[in-house]
């Protein structure tokens, strides 16, 4: 009895015993993402990587796929009014995008630099803010951000691509045009953004310089909020001034070579950017009867509104909204006063509809479809020129949800005719521009999209010095809109994907290739494997969704960024996940 | 008539002895005796004559642009037939401006702005500053702490940055930047009025004017404040040589003249990226500036020569 006892509680013992062994089991695989990814880590920063990513590659991939923990960001439903429904890491290198509502234009949107992807660790180290320290998989590891003087970066050289053929980049800026090009001219810079058109026969005149045509596709327009202020709140006023400025003179006057007069407000290079009629003609007789008609046979009093900084569809601000103010006077007989704003305050006032007067702005591309161009400028939630058009956003929103341009050619038909019928703004000039470099620079190149790759051009020495416009605002570009900030940070963080050196194709960058289904609700991205990031952590799916739900999820606790706005992931995906209740 | 006493130095500026008639009459000779003095006047009158006349002088309108004319192209090098220029070629002797305008023009209609907001300044200035100047230093006292600590405290930013605040308060445009420049003028003007007060109320022409029963008022103005002015007066002519300067900066920083008016600071601010393409478009302004800012200048020197006795033989 006592040995059959004995033999119960062995038997007993060892059941315990086994089953706590299959506790472990599971709880190591559970534990494993954490142990795994630090392992992995751990391994590299050893100085194992080799070892880890060759050697361990098959037998790791298996391991990882067991141990890897995807991580998921997802709406509560699809009622908040975005695009996302769901970020998933669904494989260590894989990535699932479902939406809410087709959307065609993924592949452009993940190719834009504010969605650059950065190390979960990094993001949480930095409390959702990398501010100042960004860390990449890109071709440049950042150095030092001297405040108002330069950005230094050195080259990585565990870049997943061809490394830079030299060092040292370095990004500087001048708000002058003249004094970038006598910078450049004088040798202490390598290529400059942003040549005045004065300057464009100076620099093709000289040797020691390239010339650079910048295909950005633009667009510089007149806005009027139409249905706050009078007397812009008539169509018939609206559709007066639309034939009332010779927009063929300011382009002859104002643009250098290449530019044109807009026939719609996206440029044709855009596909269904220039369907639909033309724009009106010229005609300041039929102009002035139509604001007789509307009851302004003398004209009125009003102001034109803009910001003195150059832009490719604006070289010179001054000078062309006092050419308006001249039009407007002679044609039309409105009395117009010209009124700069600081840039900061233009961009507010006017974008959110609280302008009184004529505003001055333009639109140049953040990726090719026009999307980019109509549904920011027209889309329903947009005040900036008073209450939007159904007319419009309608075939807006129905255009949106259509994946091959071919069979959205009717729709944007429609929404470009609705556009010239109800004159929301009249669409100037497609303005040409231009950057210029040294001639001693091998493959200088500005991009249709975003700033130069700056690794694929050969300095004459180990230094490269590129001079824009402006310093960066930060060097978190997920919260940053301007071009400045953007061609800083496009060299330290990539996105998912990236555009092409010389047209608005998009390549494969941290992902081999981003695949929707049928429908472009569901976006399946590939992750490139073996890549490193600058901090010699190792890329993953998991940095994805982590990186976009920084951006895009407003209870994210790394929702932090610059301002907190986060303005691309809300325009260019209709709304924010958990978006903060209006005020 | 009793006769003003001796003349009291004051801030370098020195009052001067004698009726004021006479005062004036051989200041202006002495002035005709400086060179410098002289090609102030002579500038200066120039420059008036250019002001009053710019509709005859200037060719065109200086809002008259020639976009689309035959040959011209914007911001056109200076064209002179007599000086060789083609004669296919429309003549503009300073060239033509970012917005095909003919820049001589509008450098003719911008003295008058120049002037009148010079003037003008100084007009403003001149009078509240003294008037307030006069007030703290005839009575004294509590009035003349309060309005003196005022002026201090004005006198206690940089001119030029509180004019700019007044302007952004305000908002840009010519009658606030000049009621800017005016604001922050007053005290100089208040603080040598006063200090000639504080000497010539003492003289003892005043007290007889006392004796004989004059109210306050009556002795401030026929008595006291005519033999302050002279200080003034050389104060005022290097003045309005500031507030030019003062109203161009405001022009180029765009808070002063609103486009499409012709001054010369926004002139130079709208071209100023041109300076190495079209550099006739940063010159001449400049150069409009310089001159009757110089000629201000010259001016007030040489009446501040005339008028100092010490310096007279």
């Amino acid at each position: 009895m006592r040995k059959l006892r004995t033999l119960l509680v062995l038997l007993l013992a060892f059941a315990l015993f086994a089953a706590a062994c299959s506790d472990d089991d599971e709880g190591s695989t559970d534990g494993g993402t954490d142990s795994g990814d630090d392992g992995t880590g751990d391994d590299g920063d050893d100085g194992t990587g080799d070892d880890g990513d060759d050697g361990t590659g098959d037998d790791g991939d298996d391991g990882d796929m067991a141990e890897f923990e995807g991580k998921t960001i997802a709406a509560p439903d699809c009622d908040y009014g975005g695009k996302v429904s769901s970020i998933e890491a669904t494989d260590r290198y894989e990535v699932t995008f479902t939406m809410c509502s087709p959307v065609p234009a993924f592949r452009q949107i993940a190719a834009f630099t504010p969605f650059g992807i950065q190390p979960e660790e990094h993001l949480e180290a930095s409390g959702g803010a990398p501010l100042d320290n960004p860390i990449g998989t890109g071709p440049f590891m950042l150095d030092e951000w001297n405040r108002g003087d330069s950005v230094n970066y050195s080259r990585f050289d565990d870049y997943w691509g061809d490394p830079a053929p030299f060092e040292q980049l370095i990004i500087r800026w001048a708000a002058e045009g003249a004094s970038r090009l006598l910078e450049l001219q004088s040798g202490t810079v390598d290529q400059i953004t942003n040549l005045g058109p004065d300057d464009f026969e100076t620099v093709q005149n000289n040797g020691d310089l390239t010339f650079i045509p910048v295909a950005n596709p633009n667009v510089l327009y007149l806005g009027m909020t139409n249905t706050t202020f009078e007397p812009f709140a008539d169509v018939r006023v609206r559709q007066a001034i639309a034939m009332g400025i010779d927009r063929q003179r300011i382009v002859d006057n104002f643009y250098p070579e290449g530019s044109e007069v807009a026939s719609h407000f996206t440029p044709c290079s855009i596909p269904n950017g220039c369907t639909g009629d033309d724009w009106y003609d010229f005609d300041p007789e039929a102009a002035r009867a139509l604001l007789a008609d509307a009851g302004y046979e003398d004209g009125f009093s009003t102001s034109i509104y803009y910001r003195d900084v150059f832009r490719g569809y604006l070289p010179e601000p001054g000078v062309v909204a006092v050419e308006f103010q001249t039009q407007l006077s002679e044609n039309l007989g409105i009395d117009a006063e010209v009124v700069v704003m600081e840039s900061g305050e233009f961009i507010d006032e006017s974008t959110s509809g609280r302008l009184d007067g004529f505003h001055l702005l333009g639109w140049g591309a953040d990726y090719p479809h026009v999307t980019n161009f109509l549904d920011f400028h027209f889309g329903e939630g947009n005040p900036q020129f008073g209450d939007a058009h159904p007319e419009i956003f309608e075939k807006l929103v129905e255009g949106s949800q259509i994946a091959s341009d071919d069979a959205a050619v009717d729709v944007y038909t429609d929404a470009n005719n609705a556009i010239r019928e109800l004159v929301p703004m009249v669409p100037i000039v497609h303005g040409a521009s231009a950057s210029a470099s040294l001639a001693s620079v091998d493959n200088a190149h500005f991009r249709p999209f975003g700033a130069p790759l700056f690794h694929r051009t050969t300095p004459s020495d180990d230094t490269f010095v590129f001079m824009q416009n402006a310093e960066p605002i930060s060097l978190y570009c997920a919260d940053e809109t301007d071009g400045e900030s953007l061609a800083a940070c496009q060299q330290v963080v990539e996105p998912l994907l990236g555009y092409a050196i010389d047209s608005g194709a998009v390549e494969a960058r941290l992902a081999t290739d981003c695949v929707g289904n049928e429908d472009a609700t569901v976006w399946t991205c590939s992750l490139r494997e073996g890549v490193s990031f600058h901090d010699g952590s190792s890329f993953d799916a998991n940095d994805v969704v982590v990186s976009w739900g920084a951006g895009l999820d407003a209870a994210d606790p790394l929702h932090v960024g610059n301002t907190g706005s986060f303005d691309y992931y809300s325009y260019l995906l209709d709304s924010l996940i958990n978006p903060p209740p209006a005020e | 008539m009793t006769q003003p006493s001796e003349p009291v130095e004051s801030e370098e500026l020195l009052l001067t002895a004698g009726p004021a008639k006479g005062l004036w009459r051989s200041a202006f000779s002495r002035l005709l005796r400086r060179k410098s003095g002289v090609a102030g006047l002579i500038i200066i009158g120039f420059i008036v004559l250019v002001a009053i006349f710019a509709p005859l002088i200037a060719p065109h309108s200086p809002t008259e642009d020639f976009i689309g004319e035959p040959n011209t192209t914007r911001r056109d090098p200076p064209c002179v037939h007599l000086l060789g220029c083609d004669e296919e070629l429309p003549e503009h002797i300073m060239g033509l401006d970012g917005n095909a305008r003919d820049q001589f023009s509008r450098i003719v209609y911008g003295s008058r702005l120049s002037l009148s907001v010079g003037l003008s300044t100084v007009a403003i200035a001149f009078t509240v500053g003294s008037t307030l100047g006069a007030i703290a230093g005839y009575w004294g006292r509590w009035v003349d702490n309060v309005i003196m600590r005022v002026m201090d405290v004005i006198l206690g930013f940089p001119a030029l940055l509180l004019a700019i605040g007044i302007v952004a308060a305000l908002g840009p445009g010519l009658r606030n930047t000049l009621l800017a420049i005016a604001i922050v003028s007053i005290p100089q003007y208040a603080r040598v009025m006063r200090a000639s007060v504080l000497s010539v109320k003492e003289e003892e022409f005043v007290a007889a004017s006392r004796a004989l029963g004059a109210g306050g008022w009556r002795i401030l103005l026929t008595r006291v404040v005519p033999n302050t002015l002279t200080p003034l007066v050389v104060i005022g002519t290097l003045g309005v040589a500031s507030a030019i300067l003062d109203a161009a900066a405001f022009g180029f920083l765009g808070l002063g003249a609103q486009p499409p008016t012709a001054e010369w600071g926004s002139m130079l601010a709208a071209e100023r990226q041109q300076i190495f393409s079209a550099p006739h478009l940063v010159f001449f302004p400049g150069i409009a500036i310089m001159i009757t800012v110089l000629g201000f200048n010259l001016l007030g020197d040489g009446l501040r020569d005339a008028l100092d006795p010490s310096l007279n033989e």
